[in-house]
């Protein structure tokens, strides 16, 4: 299986390769930020991650922009409320 | 002043299918740098494993059954047969004489880049490719379309047949369920029960070819059920598929009873979607899982983008996707002067035997405009041609205006996909049913009940 390359949001900052325990812990950081339990919470972030990974497998180059969006997307039939903080981060916080 | 920006290419086309070939083969003779990236086989889905290899076997597969049934006509053919390896060499034949198929050398002499990788927007004129990065003035996305298995239960668990898939398989299925009574799905029943197969055809709707005229399918239905022991199941629901042994069992609801049937395959002839996971939303390209957006130049809401063919999303045939490419090359090549497509008519086709050809409008579309409308239907039975060649389930029926002008058409015959182009030919320039009529059309041809069905209206 080929690692995808994830090219970074402002083209300043070097691309990186994907790194999955990155993924994770963001999601799991979206979900624990609405008051999810930690266990679901870790249970969603591993689903997630799946259905990106898959998503991923035939892409060898991904923005940090898509990385988001596919994400929020798989987040939304878990958790909504995470998935609309995982997209809007930026804004929120 | 501003420096203009510099890019890889003038023209960048995403997809080598009917889509997106005309338009990479007109900007280059312009003298344009451009590129082709195709994901899969270049040439696309038409020549590679849609209607070129479909239209192969339909053609020996129809000859094998005329001849099977000669015997009326004094033929000795009790001894006919066929071998399937054979005719696959046929087929591959076919797809290697189109030139189409696999083509990429032809972009390369016609100086055009070509790349086989699937393509993903970085930004809107930059797409990244094997990880290299190409970017381009202006782009056309032709990616086309995929099936995407309709959401029945176990269905993803078994291993079922695509249009694709079948075409592909060196052995015929001794049952299959098709999925789906579309163009496609009718194509390749027919096609299977002629060699022989068992099969079961399922549509949600109340008739096969439910976008068609509503006697063509009406007829074809009757015609695949009594001629070729086809079971068609309309108003039929599958709820479910399960590996059964070495077949698979479907569950299915059919006027509010459920039934289970046993076959060796499931084929899926339903369901394409546009292939849009191209990273669209990095070039700002608005998209529905229908198809991408398009003004009525072809333009996505990122104006230096365009898009042709299926990805479009209304499900066209490969001459309305060459049609789109080429304005869509226009436009970008003449900004000052653009153009629309022209659809009014584009003849639809069915590759049954007998054949289904229509253009303009149907009567269920006239009556969802509530257009005032006279129509004539002539049936093959009474032209010669049907008693020389003993063949009479069939008809021509034309729609027009009430100022007698042609607005549609419908035909049900053999050769029908060539019989349409005169009636296409009225559609597009207008022509009154008298005008059609006074037409002379030669003894003996099929044509004859153009003439018949026109002179009813004139």
């Amino acid at each position: 299986m080929q690692t995808s390359d994830v090219i970074k949001r402002d083209g300043q900052r070097p691309t990186e390769t994907f790194d999955q325990a990155k993924l994770h812990a963001s999601v799991l950081a979206a979900c624990l930020s609405v008051r999810t339990p930690e266990g679901e919470a870790l249970q969603i972030a591993d689903k997630v991650c799946e259905v990106v990974m898959k998503w991923c497998e035939t892409k060898p180059e991904i923005t940090s922009a898509d990385l988001r969006r596919k994400a929020a997307e798989a987040l939304e039939n878990h958790h909504p409320e995470a998935s609309y903080l995982y997209k809007h981060h930026r804004l929120v916080m | 002043m501003a420096k203009k920006p510099t890019f890889d290419y003038d023209l960048i086309v995403i997809g080598s299918g009917a889509g997106g070939s005309a338009a990479a083969t007109i900007a280059a003779r312009a003298g344009k740098r451009v590129a082709v990236i195709e994901a899969s086989e270049f040439g696309g889905e038409s020549p590679n494993w849609g209607d070129v290899p479909r239209q192969a076997l339909l053609h020996a597969a129809q000859l094998y059954d005329e001849a099977k049934h000669a015997a009326r006509f004094g033929l000795r053919s009790a001894m006919m047969g066929y071998n399937y390896p054979s005719l696959h060499a046929w087929k591959d034949q076919t797809i290697r004489r189109t030139g189409a198929g696999g083509n990429r050398r032809y972009y390369e002499n016609e100086g055009i880049s070509a790349f086989n990788s699937p393509a993903h927007f970085l930004s809107p004129h930059e797409v990244s490719v094997a990880r290299r990065h190409l970017s381009a003035e202006h782009f056309l996305i032709a990616t086309g379309s995929h099936i995407e298995a309709p959401n029945i239960q176990g269905l993803e668990q078994v291993k079922y047949l695509t249009p694709r898939k079948l075409l592909a398989a060196t052995r015929l299925p001794k049952s299959l369920f098709v999925i789906g009574g579309g163009s496609v799905g009718v194509e390749l029943a027919q096609l299977m029960a002629i060699f022989g197969t068992k099969v079961y055809i399922a549509e949600i709707a109340s008739r096969l070819l439910p976008h068609e005229d509503e006697e063509a399918g009406t007829l074809l239905e009757r015609s695949l059920k009594e001629q070729k022991g086809i079971t068609p199941l309309t108003q039929t629901r599958v709820l479910s598929v399960i590996k059964d042994g070495i077949g698979k069992r479907i569950t299915f609801n059919r006027g509010g009873t459920e039934k289970t049937v046993h076959v060796e395959e499931v084929l899926v002839a339903t369901g394409r979607v546009p292939t849009v996971d191209i990273g669209l939303e990095n070039a700002s390209v608005a998209y529905t899982p229908k198809g991408i957006e398009v003004n009525e130049y072809l333009q996505t809401t990122a104006r230096h983008i365009y898009a042709a063919g299926d990805v479009l999303g209304h499900g066209s045939p490969t001459h309305t996707a060459l049609l789109e490419s080429r304005v869509a090359a226009h436009n970008i090549l003449h900004p000052k002067s653009r153009t629309s497509p022209d659809y009014t008519a584009t003849p639809r086709l069915v590759f049954t035997m007998p054949g289904i050809a229509s253009v303009g409008l149907s009567e269920d579309d006239c009556l969802k405009r509530d257009l005032h409308i006279n129509k004539a239907v002539a049936p093959l039975s009474i032209i010669a041609r049907s008693n020389t060649a003993d063949f009479r389930d069939g008809f021509v029926k034309i729609i027009t205006d009430k100022k007698g002008v042609i607005i549609g058409s419908t035909v049900v015959s053999p050769h029908a996909s060539e019989i349409i182009h005169e009636l296409a030919l009225a559609v597009k320039h207008q022509l009154t049913a008298q005008q059609l009529a006074d037409t002379p059309h030669a003894f003996l041809s099929w044509s004859e009940a153009v003439r018949v069905a026109a002179a009813k209206l004139s």
